[in-house]
Parts: structure tokens; sequence; C-alpha cells
């Protein structure tokens, strides 16, 4: 596993935040989470161990959400965060062509941040917005019927 | 709240609904007020981009004033997504398409100040190819039924007294007044079946959970769509909440619940906002909450976020996250109607289940089940994605056709591509082929034929998809998404990707599929959960219906949508027949290496000069560069390299490398002949061709008129295949192939063309003035005088009958084509069809002749008037007579075009076997008849086909001949030489821009039709230059 950088004060604030608004719902773990995720944008091992610590919950419990569910990310994201649809009704209109495309523009591997960490990639599984697949999302919005020569166009709006 | 409360807000808010429904159309005078429904689905917000079309249309009608006159109301997905962002207006329904933040000052002006409609954004008809102003004369709309989405587009959601409006919360007030098992009665009645997927009756599980005993129970709506491709329930959610919710309050009424659930995906963030909204509205009304409509009935709602894992759709799974674990299956019994979330009874519905729910409760069991099948009632909505025309939200009765929905609705596959299949069911369902178009769609029929309804994703796949790699791509999200949890799942899925992985790298056996089979079964019938007991179905579904496709990877090594990356270089040149290098000789062109470049060419074709002009080019049509802006023009520039050699007398005849004594008789000299001989004479044997007509060069010769291959240019090749050494007998018949192996040849390859004519079998065709197609292309061909006359019918659709009516044209005559089916089912060339249409040739689709009059000579034709029915094998729809329907045309002349089979009688002496059509009967791989040494292709097998098939069945042909010959065994794939390659430096410069082709020069039309000169002309060096350039080179990527 990659090296974890320690938590900054900020985050500790954060999260601990989150925790005592949710102080009422004992069990909420996958809520926590959520919010953690939204707010910083990822949920950092150390932060997992704060998070076990505080509800008391073994760390076991909070690495198997953070992991099972594909909506939490481990480690921190770039400046933009890009996806790019993998489902199927994107997939059948070439989305593999623009995934390759953002990998060889922008040297970057799906789950991994660009060098100047101004961009991360992800892949997912369907947005919803099939019928102008395929598709893609830059820090939430969505560019449909994408066209390898359209991928430079749209992430180069984003700095 | 009671009932008269609702009564009141419903008729306060209805005359506005009733404007938005009122469907005359504007006229100049129009007082009414106007409504503009702006979709503000997800998929419409998405096509706006940057843009707020609300907020501009709000602006626009404040600075003309128009406050009272017109409403903008922003509504739930409308459907046609494809053509986002969409706007319909009212009174009429006029619907525009790809509405811009620029076109907005036009419609206001235009539309609703002068009531004038703005034409070009029109919805434009693909299929009937016109633009089309109303919704209601649609066809994407007009074949639908509309109930679970009649609100959307019609009212605004996150308003409900729009809702209430429209009949909302009727149904809740009238479930509280009946029974709890006379709700649930009357929902087993309608015959419900859930919407997610797996078609349980919903009145039943109701009742397991109304009869399971504790005081807390649960209803939880499924709203974790996972299934990529699906987006019915984030519209569903978006557009029309409160019927949900309603669905909800009267399902847990019905089994006793006072809490609902409501499980929806995190990565649907406007479905979650107008889901919050609605909660709050339907609380503050006091449809949720305590003493629902003044009864004892307590119900309230939450949200719950899930975070994305697709095996939450699986009921157990779903359960174990909402109570805040990992979302682990777990087996079943027990079911969750009797111990469900936190062990409590529980009811799961998925989303577009408990939206029929009001409706089956407001209007009667009767009513809602008066639309379906015998087993499966009601309507389905559909999210049809993938390579169709019309993309999006639909929603048919229960029972209508696939191809309906599909062609009618879906307006057919993007730019005319051939349809291959539909998956349905997502990642457990199957794909139904084009044999199965004519199915109904219900829950039985889908089953039978390996498919599933499931959820409601229907993702149509063409030509351009490969169906072993769509097979492992649902294994791979089926393996992304298990939870690892039980064996099958964890080990089983990654063996089946391994074994796809290698059919898709050329390294399949043929035994891999029997593996596959095995192991899906044992998948199926050992995994926990539904995830991993369906994962195998999409792989035995393209096992069931393309094991061709599978055999092709495994046997030929090839992947004929040219998706598998490693069984091609480019995918032009995995489409050419003859596996022409392309991208090489476009390179050479671009550098101004003409002579190079004609080599490239001429290694593996032998014809450039002939198909330069006339080859159907299927390698443009999945050219790369179509995806950017157009295809490069390749044909026209093998047409201009192949001309350049000949004006400047440059040949290349590839040389024999040794002679060799064995002589080769070839039967007929077309393009599959001569393809054959060129190869023979390289490997350095000795061939005769024996040719029955008086020239050679079979259809070639005397099938395509002048204006399209001139002769002096098909001699000219003729002669270079001579000058090679290989000998062509003209006007010679053969009697007897055993006749050919006595004189001493060792392998004879049958390549007779079809020259028979089929006829059309009607009264009058013994008159004068009637003619068949072939024998009227060769007389013309070979100069001899027809007497036409003024005007002249051509009766068919393919190559044949586009050549007889530009040559019935170029004669002086006034000439009309009737063709038994639409214009976009012709099987001639797009391009010869449009050059007919510019010549004046009138097209009289959907006819047929019934009987040629006349006395002694043709006078008239009688015609019937046809309709298109269901669909036939090809996928195209079948033509039927109208009874009643006939006309009759004036003619001096009738050209009969049908079809052609093979003159193959003569085999008969030599038991060579034939099938009914008389087409010769090969092994399709070696071309092996059932006589040793004998071999067969081109028109002769296939019937007609196109010139560049010919000329890959000649090769084809030759690469066994000469296994025979060597004693070695025959292989399916073919031999080819290792051809010199030449390394062209590629630089990628920056990103391509969008440059459409060097248009060619076509000859006018007064001029060309009067002659019988070539129509098209050639690109200049400068031209053929240019477009080379346009190439992307993918050659140089790949490798
Ligand atoms: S498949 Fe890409 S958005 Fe649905």
């Amino acid at each position: 596993m990659e090296k974890v950088s320690a938590l900054t004060k900020d985050e500790i604030a954060t999260i601990d935040n989150i925790i005592k608004s949710n102080r009422e719902n004992p069990g909420q773990l996958v809520k926590v989470l959520q919010e953690i995720q939204s707010q910083l944008r990822y949920v950092p091992l150390e932060g997992q161990k704060l998070i076990a610590d505080r509800l008391n919950v073994p760390i076991s419990k909070v690495y198997g959400i953070v992991s099972f569910y594909n909506f939490f990310r481990l480690f921190p994201p770039g400046k933009h965060s890009v996806t790019a649809c993998m489902g199927t009704a994107c997939y059948v209109r070439g989305a593999k062509d623009i995934l390759g495309e953002i990998r060889k523009k922008y040297k970057v591997e799906p789950g991994q941040t660009t060098v100047d960490r101004r961009f991360s990639l992800e892949v997912i599984r369907c947005l919803g917005c099939c019928a102008i697949g395929p598709v893609i999302t830059v820090d939430g919005k969505v560019y449909g019927r994408m066209k390898p020569a359209k991928v430079k166009e749209v992430l180069e709006k984003y700095n | 709240m009671n009932i008269e409360e609702l009564i009141k807000i419903r008729d306060e808010y209805k005359p506005k609904l009733d404007r938005r429904m009122d469907r005359r159309p504007l006229t100049k005078d129009d007082t009414r007020k106007i409504s503009i429904m702006m979709c503000r689905g997800s998929g419409c917000i998405a096509s706006a981009g940057e843009e707020n079309l609300y907020k501009i249309f709000d602006r626009v009608i404040k600075k003309h004033n128009l406050q009272d006159k017109v409403e903008v109301v922003p509504t739930g997905c409308q459907g046609l997504c494809e053509k986002g962002p969409i706007v319909v207006i009212h009174p009429g329904g006029t619907l525009y398409t790809r509405v811009q933040g620029k076109d907005i000052e036009e419609i206001i002006q235009k539309h609703v100040i002068n009531k004038e409609i703005v034409e070009r954004l029109l919805f434009f008809d693909p299929v009937k190819k016109r633009k089309v102003v109303s919704l209601y004369d649609m066809d994407f709309y007009a074949k639908q039924t509309r109930r679970v989405l009649h609100n959307n587009g019609l009212i605004d959601p996150m308003i409900i007294e729009d809702y209430i409006a429209s009949e909302g919360y009727f149904a809740l007030g009238k479930a509280l007044q009946m029974g709890q098992e006379e709700v649930i009665e009357e929902v087993k009645k309608s015959g419900l079946r859930g919407r997610g997927g797996a078609g349980f009756p919903t009145g039943v599980k109701w009742s397991f959970a109304f009869k399971a005993k504790g005081n807390q129970k649960y209803i939880v709506c499924n709203a974790d769509e996972g299934d990529p491709g699906a987006y019915m329930n984030r519209s569903e959610l978006e557009g029309n909440p409160h019927a949900v919710l309603e669905g909800m309050a009267i399902a847990g009424y019905a089994i006793g619940a006072s809490k609902g659930y409501i499980y929806v995906r995190a990565e649907y963030p406007l479905a979650v906002e107008t889901l919050k909204v609605a909660l709050d509205q339907a609380r503050k009304y006091g449809f949720l909450g305590q003493n629902i409509f003044s009864t004892d009935f307590n119900f309230d709602i939450e949200l719950f976020l899930g975070s994305g894992a697709f095996v939450c759709g699986e009921e157990t799974a779903l359960l174990a996250s909402l109570e805040q674990k990992r979302g682990n299956p777990r087996p079943r019994p027990p079911f969750p109607a009797n111990e469900g979330l936190f062990g409590k009874p529980t009811v799961i519905n998925n989303v577009g289940t408990l939206s029929n729910i009001p409706l089956i409760i407001r209007n009667g069991a009767s009513w809602w089940s008066s639309v379906g099948t015998e087993g499966t009632k009601g309507t389905k909505v559909f999210s049809l994605t993938g390579k169709i025309n019309n993309t999006g939200l639909i929603e048919v009765p229960m029972g209508i056709s696939l191809g309906e929905v599909v062609f009618d609705i879906g307006g057919g596959i993007l730019n005319g591509k051939k349809f291959k299949a539909v998956q349905l069911g997502g990642p457990s369902g199957g794909c139904v082929p084009a044999e199965y178009l004519n199915m109904s769609i219900d829950y039985e029929s889908l089953k039978e034929i390996g498919s599933m309804m499931g959820s409601g994703g229907m993702v149509v796949l063409d030509e351009d998809s490969c169906m072993v790699d769509t097979a492992r791509f649902f294994l791979e999200f089926d393996k992304d998404e298990s939870c690892g949890k039980c064996l099958p799942c964890r080990r089983g899925l990654p063996l089946m990707i391994d074994t796809l992985t290698k059919i898709t790298e050329g390294k399949g056996k043929i035994e891999d599929l029997e593996a596959l089979e095995n192991l899906a079964k044992g998948i199926e019938k050992t995994a926990l959960c539904a995830l991993g007991q369906t994962a195998a179905n999409p792989t035995l579904s393209t096992i069931r219906h393309f094991r061709d496709e599978y055999e092709a990877h495994i046997i030929d090594k090839v992947c004929p949508a040219g998706i598998c990356a490693a069984l091609f270089r480019t995918k032009c040149q995995n489409a050419c027949p003859v596996n022409q290098d392309a991208p090489t000789y476009l390179a050479l062109v671009k550098e101004g290496k003409f002579e190079e470049a004609y080599k490239v060419i001429r290694q593996t074709n032998p014809l450039p000069l002939v198909l330069g002009r006339v080859c159907n080019h299927p390698c443009e049509s999945k050219c790369e560069r179509g995806n950017l802006d157009e295809p490069i023009a390749i044909r026209h520039i093998k047409r201009f390299v192949a001309d350049y050699a000949y004006a400047n007398h440059f040949e290349y005849n590839p040389q024999s490398k040794q002679m060799r004594d064995e002589r080769i008789a070839i039967v007929g000299s077309g393009p599959a002949g001569l393809s054959a001989a060129y190869d023979l004479v390289i490997d350095g044997y000795r061939v005769t061709i024996f040719e029955a007509l008086p020239a050679a060069g079979g259809m070639l010769a005397v099938g395509i008129p002048e204006y399209r291959l001139p002769n002096s240019i098909l001699n000219y090749e003729i002669e270079q295949i001579k000058k090679m050494g290989v000998e062509i007998k003209l006007n010679t018949h053969i009697e007897t192939i055993e006749g050919l192996f006595s004189k001493g040849f060792k392998a004879v390859f049958l390549a007779i063309g079809a020259h028979g004519e089929r006829k059309m079998d009607i009264p009058g065709e013994n008159l004068e003035g009637v003619y068949w197609g072939v024998e009227f292309l060769r007389n013309a061909n070979l100069g001899k005088q027809v007497e036409l006359g003024k005007s002249v019918i051509v009766i068919g659709g393919g190559n044949s009958a586009m050549d007889c009516a530009r040559v019935a044209k170029r004669m002086g005559a006034d000439v009309r084509i009737v063709y038994r089916r639409e214009r976009k089912d012709m099987p001639a060339i797009e391009e010869d069809i449009e050059a007919a249409e510019q010549e004046g040739i009138k097209i009289d689709c959907l006819s047929i002749p019934i009987g040629i009059m006349g006395d002694g000579k043709v006078s008239k034709v009688k015609c019937a008037r046809m309709e298109l029915r269901e669909f036939d094998r090809s996928g195209r729809k079948k033509p039927y007579k109208i009874e009643g329907a006939e006309y009759v045309i004036e003619a001096d002349a009738v050209i009969e075009s049908i079809g052609q089979f093979p003159e193959s009688d003569f085999l008969d002496d030599d038991k060579i076997k034939l099938a009914k059509n008389r087409t010769i009967v090969v092994d399709q791989r070696t071309l092996a008849t059932n006589m040793e040494g004998v071999f067969a292709g081109g028109d002769a097998v296939s019937g007609p086909l196109t010139v560049i098939d010919a000329v890959a069945a000649g090769q084809r042909a030759v690469s066994s001949i000469k296994r025979y010959l060597r004693g070695e065994a025959l292989g399916p794939i073919p031999e080819r030489e290792d051809h010199e390659r030449y390394q062209i430096p590629f630089a990628p410069d920056e990103d391509p821009q969008e440059k459409p082709r060097v248009k060619i020069k076509e000859s006018d039309v007064e001029i060309r039709t009067a002659n019988f000169q070539e129509t098209t002309s050639n690109y200049s060096k400068e031209e053929a230059m240019e477009e080379a350039e346009r190439c992307l080179r993918c050659d140089a990527e790949l490798s």
C-alpha cells in the first residue's frame, strides 16, 4: 500500500464535525463516510482510523465499506475529477476510444491522478445519461456525445 | 387533507394542464396562452452544456413583456433524449430539438409572437426523411402508450399541485377507503409483475408481507439503478416523483408498514434533489406523516443514498447496505417478506413497479390490464440506447414486437448500418438477434430465447459491435462488481474471461465454446446470488445466437466487426475482403509516391482500375475518420493511383518465382476467375480461363455499363493479366468437368458467375418490349441496338436494376423503377441509387407489377401497392399486396431485373452438388466442391454479390488449390503472401481538425445522360494528396 501522509488539522476538524453532527443517529457509518467523501473528496486511511476510534467500530469494518462501494476514494484526487462512463450504452458507442484519448493525451490511467495533479481519472458504470453517450463528467458536469477529438476541447476548460 | 380538499386543488389547477394538452394546432390569430415545456431531465441538461435555458427563456419573455401570454415549465424527461435539449410548445405540441440559448429569441419572436413554426429546429424523421411539426405526428410518440410517463412532459415535477391536477394522490385517498386485502387483491388482479427484472407478481409479494407477523414492517423502493445503459428509474424519479411516493404509501397501507425507504444512487443528484422537494411537499399536504387522509394510517419515507455497487440491486444486498453494512448478499430463504430490513417483514419494489400502483388503484385493475399479453400485462418503460437513431425513454404496451421498438419508435440504426442485436437485461440478460424482431416483448418469450425483460435497458448493437467482445465486456463488469463472497463467482468469472480473451486474441480453440458453456452452467447453479447466477447469461446467449462470430475468431482468426485489435492491423484493412493495405497506400499517396502506392495496391488486388470505380468500399464504412467528420475517400484514391499508373504507362506485374508444370483450368473470366488466375500465375502455375461469351470479364464486361466502367479500362487490366501468362479462351463452352481433367488439368476453379435471369412470372411477360436485365445490359454493352420506345419501367432494386434504368435513360427513355420494398431496403449501392435519382429516374417504392398488358406489344403495366408488415430474417419488413390498391402505368417497354442465378445445369452431369437456387455448394472456408480437385467461388456460389467479394473468392480458391496440389490438407485460413512493408514515418500532428472529404466532380446531369461517357471524374494529383492527408494513420498508432 502506498504511503499515506498524516491528516492535516483541517481534515481532522472536518471529520470530527461530521461525526459530531451524526451523533444522534448511531449506526450511521455509511452516511458519515459519504459526508466525508463529499467534503474531502476522499476518505484517508488515517481518517478511517479516526472514524473507527470515535464511532467505536473495528477499523476492518470501516475499510470493508470504503473498499466495497465505488463511491469512496482512498487517495486524494486531482484538482478536477474526470470520469469516463464505460456502461454498456456508452461502450457500444465508442467509450473505449474516449477513455483511450484521455489516457493518451493526459498520461493518466483510471484510478490515478496526472503528474501535475490537475486531473484524476475514474471509470464509472453508467450515469443514466445513456441516450447521449459516450459520456464523460468533469467535476460532476456531464458532457455527452463525446468524440475523441472533443476530449481536449472539454478538458482544457479546466485549469 | 381530505378528498374534498383534494378535489378543490385539482379543479383549481386542472385548466392549466388542459391547456398543455390542447392538440389543436397553432393558428395565425391564436389567442390561447402558450406553454413552453422545457425538458429538465439529466440528459437534456447535459446537452445544454453551460447554458441554463430556463433562465434565458425567462429573460427573453420578460424583455418582450409576455409574462401573461406564455409560461415556461421545466418538465421531466420527455423521451427523445438523443435530440435534446427538447422543448415542446403547446397548444399543438410543436417539438423543437437541440435547442440552444441563441435559438430562444427566435422561438419567442417567431413562435410565440408571430405564431409561426421555427422550421430549422423541427425533428427530422430518419425513416420518412422529412421534418415533423407536432409530436402527435411523430412515430416515436404515436407508437407509444405513455401511462407511467404521462406526466413526464406535462407537469413540473417540483410542483405538487401539478401532480394533483393530474389526478395525483386520488389513488391513495381511494385506497385508504378500501380494506388492506382489497387493495392487495386489486393489485393481484391487475397482473402487475415486478418491473425491476425478475417479474415476480407484485400483489403476491405484498400478500406475503401482509400475512407475515410483526408489528414493524417496511416498504423499500429500489432506485439503485445499476444496470448500465438503463435510466428508466432516473427519469421516473426526476419527472414524476410523487407517483413513487404515492405508490409507496399505498403499499405501506396494504401490508401494514409505517415506514418506507427509498434506496437511490448517489450518482443521480437531480433525482435526489427532486425527491427531497417532493417529500417535503407531500408531508406539508399530509400525504405522508400521521393520520393520512384523516385515517389512522401513518406513513413516512426516508431517503437513503446508495454508494454505487451493482450488487446492491439484489434484494438482500440492498437490505444489508440499508443497514449500513457492506452490501453482501445472503442466501434466501428467509425471504425479505418475512425477514427483511432489520429482520422485519419488508417489501422491496422497483421504482417502475411503484409508479404503476396509483394507476391501478385509481383506474381499476381491469383498465390497467387492458393492454399487454396473456401473461404480461400493462406497459413497460424502456430506455432505448446504443446504435439507434432515436435514443431515449419510451413506454410501450407489453407484447409489442421488438422490431417495432427498434425501427418504428427508434427510427432504425444509426448511419444506415446493419442491425445486429438488442441486449436486454444488461449484464444479467441476453441478446436478441435479427431473426426475432417479430417476437413479442413479454417475460416468457424473452426467456425462451435466452434473454430477459430486465429492468428495461435496451441497448441496440449494430454491425460494428463484436459479440465475443460484448460477452467479455459483461463478464468484466460482473467480475468487478462481484462481492467475492462465493467461490463460483470469484473464481469462475475470471476463468471465463480468460477463455474469452484468448478467443478475441485468435488463440481460442473450438472446444473452448463447450468449456465456456459448461462453466457458465456451473456458475449459474452454484453462485450465491443473482449477480453470479446470471453473470454468464450474455456469454451463453451470444454463443447461442452468434456462434458464427465465435467461429470466425477461433477458426478464421478474424473479427468481422473490427473490434478485437489483436486480430487485425487497421479497421479499413480488416473490412476489405482482400485485405488491401489501405493505410500504406494512402500514406504513399500523401507523399506523392504514386508508383509505390500502385505496387502496394496491386500486391493484393489484380484489378485496381476496375475496383477504383465500382467497388462498394466496405473499408470506408469502418474508417475511423468517419467518427470525426467523413471517412477517407479510399476508393477515389485507389482510382487516382490506378489511373495515374495507366496514364503514365507504369506497369507492375509481380513476377512468378518459379515455373511449375501443373495446369489449372478456370471456368469463367469474371472477377473471381481473373483474380484466381492472377494469383496462380504469380505462383508459377499454368492457367487457362474458359469463357463462354465473346468477351472476357464476365459481369464486369457485360453487366456493368460503359458510363460506370469503360471497356477500354477493363480490357487494359485483362491484358495485363494475359501478359503475365494467363491464357483466355473466348466463346468456349465447357461440356463436362471430367473432360478438363482428362485434358490434363490438375485442378478446376468454377467461377461461372450468375447470369441466369429470375423472372416475375406474371401475365404478359412474353409481349414484345419485355426485356431481361442481364440480357439487356449485355446487348447494350456489346453494342447491339435495343428499341425501347419512350417510357420504360424497370423492375427491381439491386445494382443491375439501377444499371438498367440508367442505361435506358441514356437511350433517351423516360424511366421509372418499380420496387416492392422501401427505398432504404434497396440492395443497390447508395451512390448508384442517388445517381439514378439525380438523372431524373423516378422510383416507385412499395409497388409490384402484377401484369403486363398490350396488344402484341407492351403498352401498360398494372401494379399493386404494397404495405410492410412483419420482419423477415434479413431484418427488413416483409411487403404484402394491399387488396384493391391497383394502378396502371403507361409503358413502351419493361425491363425485369429482380435477381440472377448461376447457369449451372451443365454441372449436373459431373454430379457436382447444387443448391435449390442453382448455386454451387462448397465448403465456405476452403471453397471445395464435392468433386475432388474442383473448387468454386464468386456469384456462382453466393448468388449476386459484389466485385470485391468475387476477387476475394478467387484468392481463397487459389489458396486451397495450392494446398490440394501439394497434397496438403485444406485449411480454413487463406495463405497470404508476406509483402514487403513500406515504413512510412508518421508524425502525429496536433489534433486533427474537422475537414470533410475532397469532393469528386460528377459530370453535369444533362450532359451525362446524353451519352455513355464515364460519369465520375478523377482526383487531380493535388486533390488526391490532400485527401490522403486526412488519413488518421491507425496503422502507425497500433504498431
Ligand atoms: S451507459 Fe454511459 S451513461 Fe449509461
